[in-house]
């Protein structure tokens, strides 16, 4: 055991190929902005669809966010980019490829813009009744409350529990190297086939993951205590 | 006083599911008048203020904004028809509300409060917004806190924000949904000052009110409800000296001290 | 539709085979979970020497990406300690990890919401600090995260969709072999990407009746 425990600690080799390795991290971090925009969009769409007068309108809001709030992330991931190419090729007659990037900034938008949508909704559901007659009794029209009075604070409200959510997102986006996106877990794969030595990479990379998230999580702690002394003061 | 009064409440009736809230609620506001109204709890003052910018819909009867109906218009061909929510919103523009709550927007400084209205619906260029509702704080006695957010203010200056904040609409009048009940008494005061300066500039005000002697100070006519429908109604000096009938005097002893 | 007969409502024995292995892991997972997550919050609260190595354990499964642990206990643990054995056991070992380290955090703000109070009335009455532990906080600790526990567990039958990776047969793995066979992902990959959706779906209504029932009866909020 010694002999694997030296070599599995013997990050060197992660090191050495640390150019490779950091590039492939970036790509986890533009499949992360990519798919944080969709995720928030989206979200902030259900979520405004599960507001509305009609209830049809609400039931496909909530639909929408039940199926991607309960879907794993990896079989959104294959699903997206397997089977909604030849559904979208049936319809157009012809023949679609996604290109691995668009199905992983796609499926992790999906899948998290269920958990955004939620956010929202209990973001808007805690606005005081008043702050928004006080924006009719003004005459703002629904869409002016909406951007002016109810946004900025679901905002302010929501933010550690967004921030929480990102970095959810962003530990994520490492299984899209199973569909050969060229992020960090895809390179380690790869220099473990050059290489053939697995327990420094996957040593080295469980040590990266573990000291980006600890900083980002421990930020979002600290940031989140402060954010909520501010906002309730 | 003119001929056409500043807001006409016509036979307004409201109910909430099968609780009657107004039973036909019909006066006049005139031009530089205020009008209290007054009664117990339960008795529709709220509701009835509501209706008045249309807040709650009545389920029958009319407000009149200088002749002009907030609910119904006459279209090109002379019919009449439902106004949309974006036509009452512009005629919602006219009026001022200060609620019990204040309900400042607490995102925004006092200031930004001030101007959001008069910048984003009466479309004022930010400059002027600024200029006139500054002058609003200055009014109000609050031009030193206008760069505060509402959470760092008592609740008498939340209060007197919010009345800066309707008065740069310029409205054509001022409704005040029981203004102080949400305050302390030594705050109450303060604000109860500015509404009687605003008063006696002659600003068009209904007030909804629990404070009698500010009632009769400062009104030109004080209305009963009770129960959705008008009691009484007349001059403070008799409503408060010689109350006619018997439900008023009920309702007067309780807060004679 | 004939293709959904023939490929999937045909093949519902292979894909049932897969559900039951996930089934399998995902409870192993969840049980060992559970008792890793007290042993570690344990530790953390009472034992003040360790605390240290236990709150960076803790903060090591929490952190690290379920894909990076799993590849890491299924190809470096078995070459530094000798297990696990197998990848099902690696499946399901890395699964417990992670969700061990939410529990931990978890199952700590529990003890920490129970009021200082309930101890000393305890103490007053006599009672020792195991009983005191075992008869009062403890059963408030099981009622109030109830509900968190139960959604730790539909993350763990999220996150076990990646076993299919390190070749455990899941209900994942089983459908995309069947995909490899028959060269058609559409009705396979829907009805297997809705079985999943279907079955945390019920397990998270579950525990929201579970959680409203709490509420109602014992007037306790979800922590």
């Amino acid at each position: 055991m010694s002999e694997a425990l030296k070599q599995s600690l013997d990050v060197s080799l992660f090191w050495e190929y640390r150019g490779v390795l950091l590039e492939g991290l970036t790509f986890n971090f533009f499949v992360f902005l990519c798919s944080a925009v969709v995720a928030l969009s989206v979200g902030l769409g259900a979520a405004l669809l599960r507001m509305n007068r009609l209830w049809p309108i609400r039931w496909i809001g909530t639909l929408h966010v039940e199926v991607f709030r309960n879907a794993p992330d990896y079989i959104m991931l294959v699903w997206v980019h397997f089977v909604l190419p030849l559904l979208i090729g049936i319809v157009i007659r012809r023949r679609v490829e996604f290109h691995p990037f668009l199905s992983a900034v796609l499926a992790l938008g999906l899948v998290y813009s269920g958990y955004f949508a939620e956010t929202f909704r209990a973001g808007i559901q805690a606005i005081p009744q008043g702050n928004l007659d006080a924006g009719r009794a003004f005459g703002m029209s629904e869409r002016l409350i909406l951007w002016r009075i109810a946004l900025p604070q679901v905002v302010r409200r929501m933010l550690p529990e967004a921030l929480n959510l990102f970095v959810s997102m962003f530990k994520a986006t490492t299984i899209v190297s199973l569909i050969a996106v060229p992020d960090l877990m895809y390179n380690v794969s790869m220099v473990i086939q050059q290489e053939m030595r697995p327990l420094p990479l996957y040593t080295g990379a469980a040590l990266t993951y573990f000291l980006i998230i600890l900083m980002l999580s421990s930020g979002v702690r600290v940031f989140s205590e402060r954010w909520r002394r501010k906002i309730l003061a | 006083m003119g001929d056409v009064p500043r807001i006409r409440i016509a036979d307004l009736h409201k109910n909430f599911g099968p609780l009657e809230v107004l039973r036909g609620v019909s006066f006049d506001v005139h031009r530089g008048n205020v009008v209290s109204v007054i009664g117990a709890s339960g008795s529709g003052k709220s509701t009835l203020l509501r209706c008045v910018n249309y807040l709650e819909q009545p389920n029958s009867g009319e407000v009149y904004i200088e002749g002009e109906p907030l609910g119904s218009r006459i279209d090109a061909r002379g019919q009449r028809r439902p106004r949309s929510l974006a036509e009452i919103n512009a005629m919602r523009r006219e009026l001022g509300v200060v609620f019990q709550q204040f309900n400042l927007w607490p995102h925004m400084t006092v200031l930004g409060n001030v101007i959001e209205a008069p910048i984003r619906v009466r479309k004022l260029p930010r400059k002027e917004a600024i200029a006139y509702g500054e002058e609003c704080l200055r009014r109000v006695k609050l031009i030193d806190k206008r760069s505060e957010y509402p959470a760092r203010l008592s609740g008498g200056q939340q209060q007197r924000a919010a009345i800066a904040r309707a008065l740069a609409m310029r409205p054509k009048a001022m409704l005040f949904d029981e203004a102080t009940s949400s305050l302390d008494p030594e705050l109450t005061e303060e604000v109860l000052g500015v509404m009687r300066e605003l008063a006696a500039d002659g600003t068009t005000m209904i007030v909804v009110t629990h404070e009698m002697s500010f009632a009769h100070e400062v009104s030109d006519r004080v209305i009963f409800l009770h129960h959705g429908m008008i009691e009484e109604e007349g001059p403070p000096a008799e409503i408060f000296g010689k109350p006619k009938s018997d439900r008023l005097r009920q309702f007067l002893s309780k807060y004679r001290k | 539709m004939g293709n959904w007969e023939r490929l999937v409502w045909n093949q519902r024995d292979v894909l049932l085979a897969g559900l039951g292995v996930t089934v399998e892991v995902c409870a192993i997972a969840f049980t060992v979970a559970i008792i890793g997550g007290l042993a570690l919050c344990l530790v953390r609260t009472y034992l003040a020497p360790l605390r240290p190595i236990a709150v960076v354990v803790i903060e090591f499964f929490r952190d690290t990406p379920i894909f990076v642990q799993l590849m890491w206990v299924a190809y470096v643990w078995p070459e530094m300690f000798g297990f696990p054995s197998t990848f099902f056991n690696a499946g399901w070992l890395a699964l417990a990890l992670q969700s061990s380290g939410y529990l931990a955090e978890t199952f700590r703000a529990g003890i920490e919401a129970v009021p200082r109070g309930q101890r000393e009335a305890a103490f007053s009455a006599g009672m020792s600090q195991s009983q005191t532990f075992a008869r009062i906080v403890l059963p408030q600790v099981a009622l109030a995260t109830a509900p968190s526990i139960v959604n730790q567990f539909t993350v763990i039958v999220k996150s076990s969709t990646l076993i299919s990776v390190i070749t455990v047969p899941d209900l994942m793995s089983q459908s995309q072999k069947l995909v490899n066979v028959w060269y058609e992902p559409i009705e396979i990959l829907t009805a297997t990407a809705g079985i999943y959706i279907a079955f945390v779906f019920l397990i998270s209504s579950a525990g929201k009746l579970l959680a409203d029932r709490l509420l109602q009866r014992y007037g306790l909020n979800a922590s």
